[in-house]
């Protein structure tokens, strides 16, 4: 199920009903547990609506990662915990392995063998790939490794784990939560505040507005560049790498702040995901504030056990490019992927330096640097979103050898791009200069208004509502 | 105070609604906007047709046209008089992939055939030479029905020497079962688009509907409120999967269609075979047959409904229904297809030809009607 689908629309509203009455009907501690019963059932049928069959992955999952952690619990010798831990990283691995890698490594390898004159005859499996996957699987591996360390206690009330694991706003899409901040808010009785419930109501428009508005109505423009075998001008591989950049924005952004609102309608909080990420000026910083819950679970469990920068500089060199192509191939299995994490992980080498020093500006060398910094970063999204590698050296090409700026496409690409974009960036603005990504809620009462009633409207008179998935659900 | 902030709210939302307004009638073109929809006006006969003299620009985030319709209601700058000596007339019939509002006149298929045609005439070295005139006679939302009465209406009086009958296999038969009553009844004046009959209709009065119609803003919202109900209604008898003329097995109405389709086409060709013109059909595909990631999402959605897609089952369909017609038959999907990978030849957002595509569609028109005698 998609947030943006109509099947969305009665289940939330029915769910959230039900949800509401389990305290008033049973009290406080059984209101608790049937909360939970109500959520994991919801949050199972949730995932059902996209392949029922695919639950049995997503239970087997929880089941053995709820038996590592207890085992782990139960046992003493670090050897012995050491080797169920390992356990069961090996299994959520496999998972991931299996159905994300599996053809992309067997067909890989059988090309290289071709190339050297053998032929493999691989069997090669047309696996479906299970929605989320990569998000379920480094929730339950950050839970196991966390018990392993001794972070935190191991929950004994399976139904409480698995709500953890499957909680329906962030199964699909993220963000990839930590026990340590959801489990607690699962195991006690939960309080909705009226702050919650308005915050949690904007968070879900805006999210909307991000998704429907800007997403989906940049989607076709990008598109249009980036499809297979085109050979636009220059500029306009320019403006179309742009429309990508705030249509990935928009699109993930946009479902973390739909899931964040409707977690907070339930009093359950879930970490911010995105923090004005075209507003920095060095890589480092765009990785505080893009898809933060990943960039933290590869540094707590990639970079710092590689040896982050404890060792040499050129030990940390190496665990920051190790860590950005391990990133990249998690989100998918193709080489643009891997290119992507690796241009990511040299930019970050390359600014490492330099990170303190470019933060502190201010005046021209400060807008400057952003400009630097947005251009970088798309230039990864170039990577990142071209068909494949080939087709990057076409469009990076007309970049620099067919520019063209009198070829530029006014009516179908750069017109709608100004349009879907500037509202947003009128948004970001506020919220950047207060430092608060729920700034609008704090603005006057009349400038509060005009912004709800234009977000509703845009979205209304606009918005593209042909229910088109989430990018994010892809990896 | 809470009646201080409910005025607020309103007051907020009135100025916004005005704002919204006026931007939509400056800029933002839609096939709902009053400026496109007096494109059309009602016919007794056919439900509604293209308004003589009508002229409006199209907007949309793809594309920005210019569209004039002539004193005959069809889509050309020019007027048509009476033939003269040494021209052939070809009419091009059809639904909006003939009209084409998505490009200008002269990008459109029928305006490069008569290019085509003409400059091949005068690089001829023996013979006469003879001026070709190609009308666009294509109405948005018309099917074989609605192009069959049109022709009798309006372009027989165009005295062409060729008609050419477009068949957009993706929607025709369903067009035609929808339609079947106006071959009977001759004098309906209900169009098969909703959206367009809703706006055309003069019979319903009703002072809301008025008031609606006379706003961008509320037509819009309209228009979403129709897509909500229509989505929910479907979810309470569960849908039959779409895009039945693709289906494997397909409903009992798509062989009726097919059957309507035949019929029409053979009626424009008795028809202008009374006045010594010939005929000939030009079949256009979907864009999902062309294009692989379309083609991969349609599956997807319509397997999700329990159907299963045979991408090109609708040509085959046509094809097969009008093979036992003498009437020269060309389909234009071969050609689409081969001209990918490269630039689109159909639009992202709809299932209309880009430029490239009409150029496509013009060679094979060309190649067709030459091989044809012309």
């Amino acid at each position: 199920m998609v947030f943006n689908s109509l099947q969305f629309l009665w289940f939330f509203p029915v769910v959230y009903a039900l949800y509401r009455a389990c305290t008033p009907l049973f009290g406080v501690d059984r209101g608790l547990r049937a909360e939970n019963g109500l959520l994991l059932v919801a949050s199972y049928y949730f995932y059902a609506a996209w392949d029922y069959r695919f639950l049995a992955l997503l239970a087997a999952s929880t089941i053995v990662d709820y038996s590592c952690g207890l085992a782990m619990n139960r046992l003493t010798r670090e050897r012995q915990r050491r080797v169920i831990m390992a356990l069961s990283i090996a299994f959520n691995l496999s998972l991931l392995g299996f159905f994300k890698y599996f053809n992309f490594f067997a067909d890989n390898l059988a090309a290289l063998a071709a190339a050297l004159g053998w032929r493999l005859d691989f069997v090669t499996l047309r696996v479906l790939l299970p929605i989320g996957i990569s998000f379920y699987t480094f929730v339950t591996m950050s839970y196991v490794i966390d018990v392993y360390r001794r972070d935190i206690q191991p929950t004994r009330n399976f139904v409480d784990f698995a709500v953890f694991v499957a909680y329906f706003p962030h199964l699909v899409a993220g963000p990839i939560l930590r026990a340590t901040k959801l489990l607690p808010q699962i195991q006690r009785p939960r309080r909705i505040t009226g702050e919650q419930i308005r915050s949690g109501l904007w968070l879900i428009a805006w999210g909307f507005f991000q998704k429907i508005f800007v997403a989906d109505n940049l989607a076709p423009l990008a598109s249009r560049v980036f499809a297979h075998g085109s050979h636009p001008a220059g500029v306009n591989v320019l403006l179309g790498v742009y429309a990508f950049a705030f249509q990935i924005y928009g699109d993930f952004a946009g479902y973390s702040n739909i899931a964040r609102g409707t977690s907070k309608l339930m009093g359950i909080e879930l970490i911010e995901n995105f923090r004005f990420p075209y507003l920095v000026r060095t890589p480092q910083a765009f990785w505080r504030h893009w898809h933060i819950s990943l960039s933290t679970w590869l540094r707590d469990y990639l970079y710092i056990p590689l040896g982050g920068s404890r060792g040499t500089e050129r030990q940390t060199r190496r665990n920051l490019i190790i860590t950005m192509l391990l990133g990249g191939l998690w989100h998918g299995a193709a080489w643009t992927f891997v290119l992507w994490g690796f241009y990511q992980g040299v930019l970050l080498v390359l600014f490492r330096p330099h990170a303190a020093i470019i933060e502190s500006w201010s005046g021209i060398r400060r807008i400057a640097a952003w400009v630097v910094m947005f251009h970088l970063t798309c230039a990864g999204w170039l990577i990142f979103r071209a068909p494949s590698i080939r087709d990057f050296a076409a469009l990076t090409g007309g970049l620099f050898s067919n520019f063209a700026p009198s070829a530029v496409d006014v009516t179908g690409l750069l017109v709608p791009l100004v349009l879907y974009v500037t509202p947003l960036a009128v948004i970001h603005l506020v919220e950047a200069r207060a430092d608060d990504v729920l700034a609008v809620l704090r603005l006057p009462v009349g400038a509060r208004y005009f912004v709800y009633s234009a977000t509703l409207y845009l979205i209304l008179l606009f918005g593209n509502f042909g229910g088109a998935e989430f990018i994010y659900f892809q990896f | 105070m809470r009646g201080r902030r409910a005025l607020l709210v309103v007051a907020i939302a009135a100025v916004q609604f005005a704002m919204f307004e006026a931007a939509l009638r400056i800029w933002g073109h839609s096939e709902a906007a009053p400026s496109f929809q007096a494109l059309f006006m009602p016919d007794p006969v056919i439900g509604y047709r293209l308004r003589p003299n009508a002229r409006t620009r199209f907007v949309t985030a793809e594309f920005d046209t210019t569209i004039a319709i002539n004193s005959q209601g069809v889509r050309d700058d020019r007027n048509i008089g009476p033939k003269p000596a040494g021209e052939r007339r070809i009419v091009v019939l059809g639904d909006s992939l003939v009209l084409s509002v998505q490009v200008d006149a002269r990008q459109t298929f029928c305006h490069l055939l008569e290019e085509r045609l003409n400059a091949s005439e005068t690089s001829r070295a023996d013979g006469p030479r003879v001026h070709y005139r190609v009308i666009n006679a294509g109405v948005q939302g018309y099917g074989p029905v609605e192009e069959l009465l049109f022709y009798r209406e309006v372009a027989r009086a165009f005295a062409p020497d060729l008609v050419i009958e477009t068949i957009f296999v993706g929607n025709d038969a369903e067009d035609a079962v929808a339609s079947a009553a106006k071959l009977a009844a001759h004098a309906s004046t209900t169009p098969n688009d909703s959206s367009l009959s809703d706006a055309l209709s003069e019979s319903v009065i009703s002072r809301l509907r008025r008031i609606v119609r006379r706003s961008m803003v509320l037509q819009v919202l309209r228009l979403r409120v129709v897509s909500v109900t229509d989505r929910l209604s479907n979810w309470a008898s569960p849908p039959e999967p779409p895009l039945q003329t693709y289906a494997e097995k397909p409903a009992a109405r798509i062989a009726d269609g097919l059957r309507i389709s035949r019929q029409c086409v053979e009626a424009i060709a008795a028809d202008a075979a009374g006045i010594h013109a010939r005929t000939m059909v030009l079949l256009i595909p979907a864009r999902f047959q062309v294009d692989e990631a379309d083609y991969g999402h349609l599956k997807e959605a319509v397997e999700g409904t329990g159907g299963h897609l045979i991408r090109d089952a609708a040509s085959a369909r046509f094809n097969e229904a009008l093979s036992t017609l003498a009437i020269p038959r060309i389909d234009a999907l071969p050609a689409l297809r081969a001209a990918l990978p490269g630039p689109d030849v159909f639009f992202q957002q709809t299932v209309h030809l880009t430029p490239r595509g009409h150029q496509i569609v013009a060679a094979v028109l060309d190649e067709f009607v030459r091989r044809q005698g012309g």
